[in-house]
């Protein structure tokens, strides 16, 4: 095949932004070629580049062996099918199809006949007389396919044409330029976002992240071998560990030593393994490579998807006392108030507030009939920088009054060494109604408990997927509880076709083929 | 929205006042003869039939439409490229530009008008510089040129701005498109841009044929008293003649040629362009 097109270390600049940063790619005859990559990648530039809307700070655009990035739209052999169409809205169909034959002045019966070939091509025979503006999206899009493809263009541009239409119009439109991609036979250059569509319809997929180019490659291998973990999370849900490069075709994760087919780097090195949801099968837990536990099913179709949790992540418990106090009624000024006892940590204690205590307490005040806040007026406490028990009230301008009392311990936190993260909680106190009347218990708790968890290498925080508690919410008794935090631990995401049960004990099962590894070196 | 709906009745007041009942007596007088009190009535179609027979009415009317067109024809031929220019331009210079247009706007349109006859007068501006060059003085004053010239230079504004609003819509990637599909600088202007502006063009005509075949002070000024346009007839029916009936006939008839004019231009702005819709 014909090298077609050539970019030759593009760059482009916007507002001292670099959009491009130094494209090299080559695209040949009959090729669909998909840029793909999310927003502000700049795939729309390269193809606005190729179009000639715009031109490159620097780097050569070759046609055809020929330096084109002077040439403007109007003299190039190509076509573009744009975002919103843009589509005449002054003219009908058949106007705004033989636009670009008009322009170059051919025949009018030649004219007629192309028109009209073309909208067969896209299924629009009989539309030619209608306004552009009585079509529907999937309509307007073969329209400007058709428009695009009348000018028999060598290369046809298509920038996330796909985009406005709905699910089920998008596949049936996949599959549609596609087949009119083979009928024409010619070069195909497509902007999208959509990794699927990516997928199905390209010879050859580019993905593009932050102006560079991360990987070139068939679907195949773009889904199989992605270069880097980029590519991975990108093209498709994956599954993707931490894992150590022992020798040539023999990598370790979990702890455990796996067969696989990949080699090239240097021994011990750290790299990520790719593992894809279909490509595991959950076994009975004594067959499996791995062991763990069930943790979420979720129907999606066709197929159950099935997470397992080989290895919890990092956790801590903490008590919640749960009492049956009321609030204390003043009826002289009809007010309610209430108020917590709370733990506090030694350290927090220097830089302690009003608003802390408030917060901390949950201390609220509000009219008994209307059920309206009222605010607190005053906080009294005494405190002191050690270990103890110390006194708060608060109390309202009318002179209602309610007292708690602060815990002052040390900071209970947890660190583990293999997530290189640390998790903190505290104890809380907590009155019956608050506990029923949550909306969003998980969340509550982890507000009430201040609990938090982040890593240890760079201080990001790390979310805290898990709150396990054993009662009952609903019918929930005063009594001292336990709360667990856990963040995430080793989970796989496994396609399956049977249904597991949550909570059931599984092996993974996997074969050497199956195990990807990709540098952590970055790029492509 | 209901409660807000008591808020209107001031103004459907102020038009019944100010507005519809002044109508219906340019109606009402059009139709009867003079001398009539508030009892009694003489219908009569005379006055119409005294403008239509009169060649010297006719001769004026035909002068007025002919004037407005010019000057309609004037202001679009220089609006256009003007507004397309403040629609390319970007930023400060394009808000400059737009300020241009509508600061002479901010003074009264009489005063401006007087302006011009200290311009173009016999010993005016004009004059002075040409006699430098020891050329002139050319009569500038009370000719056609003169009113036309006033005319374009009053309404030329509402064209601009008509058309420049209209040409700033214009979605770009319509161009793109254009150009994509083969078309050059000037024929995607000829197929796209003029095309899709022309609901501005429309509004832009109408907004300076009317005011043009209506005006009065500006021939009067501009045109010298011999000077005379459907708009200074009825001017002097009313103020000299105090023929209110015959004033207020042709009013009537004038009326009904600029209600066609609107619904010709209505149908244009129709049937040239689809857009809308969405």
């Amino acid at each position: 095949m014909k090298k077609l097109i050539q970019f030759k270390n593009i760059v482009k600049e916007f507002d001292g932004n670099l959009v491009l940063k130094g494209i090299n790619l080559d695209i040949y005859e009959n090729e669909f070629v998909t840029l793909l990559g999310p927003s502000g990648c700049g795939k729309t530039t390269l193809l606005r580049i190729l179009g000639g809307f715009l031109t490159p700070d620097k780097g050569q655009v070759m046609f055809d062996g020929v330096d084109i990035c002077e040439l403007p739209p109007y003299k190039r052999e190509i076509n573009t099918v744009f975002q919103k169409y843009a589509l005449f809205p002054h003219m009908n169909v058949y106007d705004n199809v033989a636009f670009g034959l008009k322009i170059k002045k051919e025949p009018k019966d030649v004219i007629e006949q192309k028109v009209k070939r073309m909208l067969k091509l896209v299924g629009l025979e009989d539309f030619g007389p209608r306004r552009v503006n009585e079509m529907s999206g999937g309509q307007q899009q073969r329209v400007a396919i058709a428009r695009a493809l009348v000018n028999e263009p060598s290369v046809l541009l298509l920038d996330e044409p796909l985009g406005a239409l709905d699910l089920k119009l998008r596949k049936e439109m996949q599959h549609e330029l596609k087949k009119i991609q083979q009928e024409v036979g010619i070069t195909f250059v497509f902007v999208t976002h959509d990794q699927e569509e990516a997928l199905t319809m390209s010879d050859k997929i580019v993905v593009m992240k932050e102006g560079t180019i991360q990987q070139i490659g068939s679907p195949t291998d773009i889904y199989n071998e992605p270069a880097n973990e980029f590519v991975a999370r990108f093209i498709g849900e994956s599954n993707i560990i931490d894992g150590i490069m022992i020798q040539d075709k023999e990598v370790m994760f979990e702890d455990k030593k796996f067969a696989c087919l990949d080699a090239g780097f240097a021994p011990n090195e750290k790299v990520d393994v790719v593992i894809r949801p279909e490509d595991l099968d959950i076994v009975p837990k004594d067959q499996g490579k791995l062991k763990g536990v069930v943790k979420s099913v979720l129907f999606k179709g066709v197929h159950y998807e099935t997470i397992v949790e080989t290895r919890s992540g990092t956790s801590i418990t903490v008590t919640m006392h749960v009492s049956e106090d009321k609030p204390v009624v003043n009826t002289e000024a009809k007010e309610k108030m209430s108020a917590n006892d709370f733990y506090l940590d030694l350290e927090d204690i220097a830089e302690l507030t009003e608003a802390d205590i408030i917060a901390r307490a949950d201390a609220q005040a509000w009219d008994s009939e209307s059920e309206d806040w009222i605010s607190i007026n005053k906080v009294e406490y005494e405190i002191e920088p050690k270990i103890g028990t110390y006194p708060v009230t608060f109390s309202t301008k009318a002179g209602t009054m309610v007292s708690a009392h602060m815990f002052v311990r040390e900071a209970n936190r947890i660190a583990s060494k293999e997530y290189e993260e640390e998790i903190y909680a505290v104890n809380f106190f907590k009155k019956v109604d608050e506990i029923k009347e949550s909306m969003a218990l998980d969340t509550d708790l982890k507000t009430w408990a201040n609990a938090s968890a982040w890593s240890l290498e760079d201080g990001v925080m790390v979310e805290i997927t898990d709150v396990v508690y054993d009662f009952d919410p609903e019918n929930i008794v005063p009594g001292d509880y336990q709360v667990t935090f856990k963040t995430e631990g080793y989970e796989y995401m496994i396609d399956t076709t049977d249904k597991h049960e949550v909570g059931e004990e599984v092996g993974l099962l996997f074969g050497p083929e199956d195990i990807h590894i990709m540098s952590r070196k970055g790029s492509y | 929205m209901k409660q807000f709906r008591r808020m209107a009745y001031p103004y459907i007041a102020w038009s019944i006042v100010m507005i519809i009942l002044p109508m219906l007596l340019i109606v009402m007088y059009a139709f009867t003869q003079k001398g009539n009190d508030v009892l009694t009535f003489k219908v009569t179609l005379d006055n119409f039939f005294r403008f239509f027979s009169d060649p010297i009415f006719m001769d004026v009317l035909k002068r007025s439409m002919w004037v407005a067109v010019l000057t309609t024809v004037l202001c679009l031929l220089l609006g256009y490229p003007v507004a397309y220019i403040i629609a390319q331009s970007s930023g400060r210079k394009k808000v400059m530009l737009v300020l241009l247009i509508t600061i002479p706007m901010w003074i009264n349109m009489l005063v401006r008008t007087y302006a011009w006859v200290g311009i173009l007068q016999d010993k005016g501006l004009i004059n002075t510089i040409l006699g430098f060059f020891g050329i002139g003085p050319i009569s500038l004053i009370y000719t056609d040129f003169a009113v036309v010239l006033g005319m374009v230079y009053n309404f030329i504004p509402f064209m601009i701005l008509q058309i420049y609003t209209a040409l700033s819509k214009l979605d770009k990637s319509y161009l793109e498109a254009a150009s994509d599909l083969g078309a050059n600088k000037v024929q995607s202007f000829l197929n796209v841009t003029l095309p899709l502006s022309l609901p501005g063009v429309i509004s832009g005509i109408t907004l300076v044929f009317l005011p043009a075949v209506s005006s009065f002070f500006i021939p009067k000024m501009l045109g010298g008293g011999q000077y005379v346009l459907i708009g200074n007839v009825i001017e002097s029916q009313f103020l000299t003649s105090g023929n209110w009936n015959f004033g207020s006939a042709i009013s009537l008839i004038m009326a009904v040629i600029i209600l066609i004019s609107m619904y010709i231009t209505k149908k244009l702005d129709k049937t040239g362009l689809n857009e809308g819709g969405k």
